[in-house]
């Protein structure tokens, strides 16, 4: 028997996948990792992953092998130590497996200029899915885990680390974009030429309200020349919905199921995972296509 | 990719849209998520060369749905319903708006039979209408934090359940004594879109002796369905 054990949280700590899908006609949401780049990244050096990532936001948590040894990698742009249960300190980086013996600790401390960082475990964290998926709703209760992981949360993985070879990866390079191409929303013609003009030359900026339900923008306000109030519709990650004080919102991966503000315009799926990887304050311009 | 029912929110509109869902969703086509609301469905499809591969499937079968009669296999629900003042927070703000009793407010709201629109705002939330003109209320001007989890509400035309404790802004009108959602059943919710579901008033007693019954989702079925 391996077991890990979370000995300090980190912010926003839940357990990922690539997300539930198959139940939004009942009220549930997709969910998933919110930079799903880096779990696929992740999935080079830990195949056997058993779909069970911790996601962190900001801060990382730090975990403890209680018992046995593990494998693991953490993915994002992080910096991180490892405690060894010797009393030494040595220094590790993303993207490289990582091997952890009993009473080693790993200490990953903030994301740099990023927001969301992930750690995948050699045959997952022992978790049974929940609707098919690992994914947590931290607001509507839904997961493995219905809830953000805590300090004595211990995960015990029953097969032994397959091999201590180390395996590593070239950091990916994400360039940090700030101007994004979107595509036209269902309601697109609720908006103006003159409000589709400020639309695409407004910089905006995120605010310190979003979180992965969705980013909060900041801006000029985009003002539908029909109503803010449509009749609810199913949404879909990545879909800009302007309420009535037409400060948009980038829908993320726990989206409410469906929506009944305008939808201006819809990002492409990668893009969802490069945006959510911009701190507050980082400022974003949008690029209107007109062909879908 | 999205199908269009029209503008309106009509219970005609409405069962085109659940019959079209129904027929859609057991096609076994490639999709992520299909979901429906009043008066549209939206597909969701991992990708947009798989949407255009099933893209000619979707529109032919919609022509045909059209033409056919629809044979229902929607369930029919009477679901037991406390009224009392410890469960209907907004009671008296409803009696007051409407100039109506208590006894007529529960008389109106087990009156009918509702359609379930469709399921969301959150696991397992029913859309159903639609309720008496005389009970019609706009949404809390402030909505609550928390919600207790089985409130029954009733907003504009429609009435709800909430499956768990939840911040929201519809009246509070009672309570039923069991969960609608169960996430260890591989079919998480007891209403489907197209049920019609009717209340009856039940006392605190007979309340409380069902809630001890701890119900599981089949078991309600077999207990309260037809």
């Amino acid at each position: 028997m391996n077991s890990l054990v979370i000995t300090r949280t980190g912010t926003h700590l839940t357990v990922q996948d690539f997300g539930r899908f198959h139940y939004q006609h009942l009220g549930v949401s997709p969910s998933g990792a919110m930079d799903q780049r880096i779990i696929k990244e992740l999935e080079k050096i830990i195949p056997l992953h058993h779909n069970q990532f911790i996601e962190f936001a900001y801060v990382g948590p730090s975990i403890k092998v209680k018992e046995g040894s593990v494998k693991v990698c953490v993915g994002g742009n992080c910096n991180m130590n490892i405690q060894k249960n010797n009393g030494t300190q040595i220094m590790c980086q993303p993207y490289k497996s990582i091997n952890l013996f009993e009473g080693d600790e790993l200490n990953i401390h903030n994301t740099i200029e990023t927001v969301y960082g992930y750690i995948a475990v050699e045959h997952g964290l022992g978790l049974n899915p929940c609707l098919k998926s690992f994914s947590t709703d931290t607001k509507a209760g839904i997961g493995s885990i219905n809830r953000p992981l805590k300090v004595d949360d211990t995960f015990e993985i029953l097969e032994d680390v397959s091999s201590w070879d180390h395996l590593s990866i070239p950091n990916p390079t994400y360039k940090k974009e700030t101007n994004f191409k979107v595509y036209p929303g269902p309601q697109l013609q609720f908006f103006t030429d003159q409000a589709l003009q400020s639309f695409i030359s407004t910089t905006f900026t995120i605010s310190a309200q979003s979180d992965r339900m969705g980013i909060r923008l900041k801006g000029e306000a985009i003002l539908s020349s029909e109503s803010h109030d449509i009749l609810s519709e199913g949404i879909l990650p990545g879909s800009i919905q302007v309420p009535s004080d037409g400060q948009p919102i980038v829908l993320m991966r726990d989206i409410p199921c469906t929506g009944g503000y305008p939808k201006i315009a819809i990002l492409k799926e990668k893009d969802i995972s490069k945006i959510s990887q911009l701190p507050p304050g980082s400022q974003i311009t949008f690029d209107l296509q007109t062909i879908y | 990719m999205v199908l269009d029912f029209g503008d309106d929110s009509s219970k005609s509109i409405s069962i085109e849209v659940n019959k079209a869902f129904s027929t859609i969703a057991n096609l076994g086509l490639p999709l992520l998520n299909i979901i429906p609301s009043f008066n549209k469905i939206v597909i969701i499809f991992e990708n947009s060369q798989i949407r255009d591969q099933n893209k000619e499937k979707i529109t032919l079968e919609m022509s045909e749905i059209k033409s056919q009669s629809h044979k229902s296999a929607h369930k029919k629900w009477k679901i037991p319903a406390c009224y009392d003042e410890s469960f209907a927070l907004d009671l008296k703000l409803i009696q007051k708006l409407h100039h109506i009793t208590k006894e007529e407010i529960i008389n109106l709201h087990t009156s009918e039979s509702y359609y379930t629109y469709y399921i969301g705002f959150m696991p397992g939330f029913p859309y159903l209408g639609d309720i008496p003109s005389q009970l019609i209320t706009p949404r809390l001007a402030t909505p609550r934090i928390n919600i207790p989890a089985r409130s029954i509400g009733i907003a504009k035309n429609h009435t709800c359940i909430y499956p768990k404790i939840s911040p929201g802004g519809w009246n509070i009108i009672g309570q039923i004594p069991f969960d609608i959602f169960d996430l260890q059943n591989p079919n998480p919710s007891l209403f489907l879109p197209g049920d019609k579901v009717s209340f009856y008033s039940v006392n605190h007693k007979e309340f409380q002796q069902i809630q001890k019954k701890h119900f599981s989702i089949n078991e309600l079925i077999k207990e309260y369905s037809s």
